[in-house]
């Protein structure tokens, strides 16, 4: 088969049907690592897949020997559209970069100037519970209000810590910002923003583990029924209710599931390799 | 520096809580001379306290108004107001599709995610 027509179907299947079935599977959540690994792998895989169908259609057309005025037109159709998608991406990546550590750095120069800083953390003197990281590389913090030092105890209070430490030191904001760059750039037509959404939920998942390797998963729990139950809004019910709702499954599960993160790992690779070894270099070594 | 731009700031919402009530016929604010005068512990030049003083009011953290040949210089917030404004950023982040600036440890919640959670912690108990 043609490799623009290979790697555009795969483009396709990467960019909606897969996601939609991975975003369905409430159990990939109890792997969240591997989970991780193979949402990133689909989102790159399929930007991959979407440029090698573009690039190896202007290539195909434009090495046909002779090439004629209907080849030229097609190649260049294909080009603008390649083009057309890079720009989006990289347009998108920029102003969602931008605009984020816009907002980070003024949020964290007014925590900084109305805070109390004690161990660590930035405690706002407010009597509504709250707890939240501001991620940064020139300078992150973690900030509670006092509310939540006085409604929590201290394992309880050791497991957000650890929690927002998690996220923090993973660098989670960077895998939220890039699925963001991605739905941002390209929000219908693809499962962006349920990839998105998972992702905001597997982030959240990887903390809570974090947090319950070094503390205790009761003291957790608990500080959560403690938050959730106070900050919440009565009768508004947003997307993020389901994502409590699935940390709540996971943090339930105690077992390893060492099948099936070893077979989503091995999936994730796949997804990523396959197509480079069986479709992108025949192409290239084919060009050459 | 933003050492110095929270020690400005406090002087100036201490100034403002201790000129409220007394009817002060010159208006609203402190001069930067008033400002300086009141960081006199910490050794700062008066240009200093000038520059840091700008800053403020470039970050609209202060705003100023001309009085004469000179600003006089007040915070856009009270402290309390400041700490509201953040918040409602730190609640409001966690709802809605735009960018997640800030990551909270928990968001809104529903009945049935309190009910599921309440459940969860009776079973480790």
């Amino acid at each position: 088969m043609p490799t623009p027509v290979v790697l555009g179907a795969l483009a396709v299947l990467l960019a909606g049907p897969l996601p939609w079935v991975l975003s369905r599977w409430s159990g990939l959540r109890r792997t969240p690592v591997a989970a991780m690994v193979l949402w990133q792998s689909t989102a790159l895989a399929a930007v991959l897949a979407a440029f090698g169908a573009g690039l190896s259609l202007v290539t195909e057309r434009l090495w046909e020997d002779p090439a004629g005025p209907g080849d030229v037109v097609v190649a260049a159709l294909a080009g603008a559209v390649t083009v057309v998608v890079l720009g989006r991406l990289l347009l998108s990546g920029h102003r969602t970069g931008t605009s984020l550590r816009r907002a980070r750095r003024v949020h964290r120069e007014r925590v900084d100037l109305v805070a109390r800083v004690d161990g660590g953390v930035s405690v706002l003197e407010h009597d509504v519970p709250v707890a939240y990281c501001v991620p940064g590389m020139s300078g992150s913090r973690i900030v509670v209000s006092r509310s939540t030092l006085t409604r929590l105890g201290p394992a309880e209070l050791d497991a957000v810590l650890e929690h927002e430490r998690s996220h923090l030191r993973a660098r989670h904001d960077l895998v939220l910002e890039a699925f963001t760059v991605l739905h941002l750039a390209f929000p219908r037509w693809v499962a962006s923003a349920a990839a998105r959404r998972e992702v905001e939920v597997l982030v959240e998942v990887l903390a809570d583990r974090a947090a319950c390797r070094t503390g205790d998963r009761r003291a957790l729990v608990s500080a959560l029924v403690t938050l959730a139950g106070s900050t919440a809004p009565i009768g508004s019910l947003g997307s993020a209710g389901s994502s409590l709702a699935a940390r709540v499954e996971v943090l339930r599960d105690s077992r390893a599931h060492p099948w099936q993160a070893g077979s989503v790992s091995v999936l994730a690779a796949a997804i990523l390799a396959l197509p480079t070894l069986l479709v992108v270099l025949p192409w290239l070594s084919g060009l050459a | 520096m933003g050492e110095l731009e929270q020690a400005v700031l406090e002087a100036l919402w201490d100034l403002d809580a201790s000129r409220c009530g007394a009817d002060v016929p010159d208006g609203h604010g402190a001069s930067g001379r008033e400002v300086h005068e009141r960081l006199v512990g910490r050794d700062l030049a008066y240009t200093t306290v000038m520059t840091v003083l700008d800053r403020l009011v470039r970050k609209d953290l202060v705003v100023r108004q001309r009085d004469g040949r000179a600003f006089r210089y007040a915070p856009r917030l009270t402290r309390a107001a400041m700490t509201a404004e953040l918040m409602h950023e730190a609640l409001e982040g966690t709802r809605g599709d735009r960018e997640q600036a800030l990551v909270s440890f928990v968001g809104e919640a529903s009945a049935e995610d309190l009910a599921a959670l309440r459940r969860a912690l009776d079973d480790l108990r």
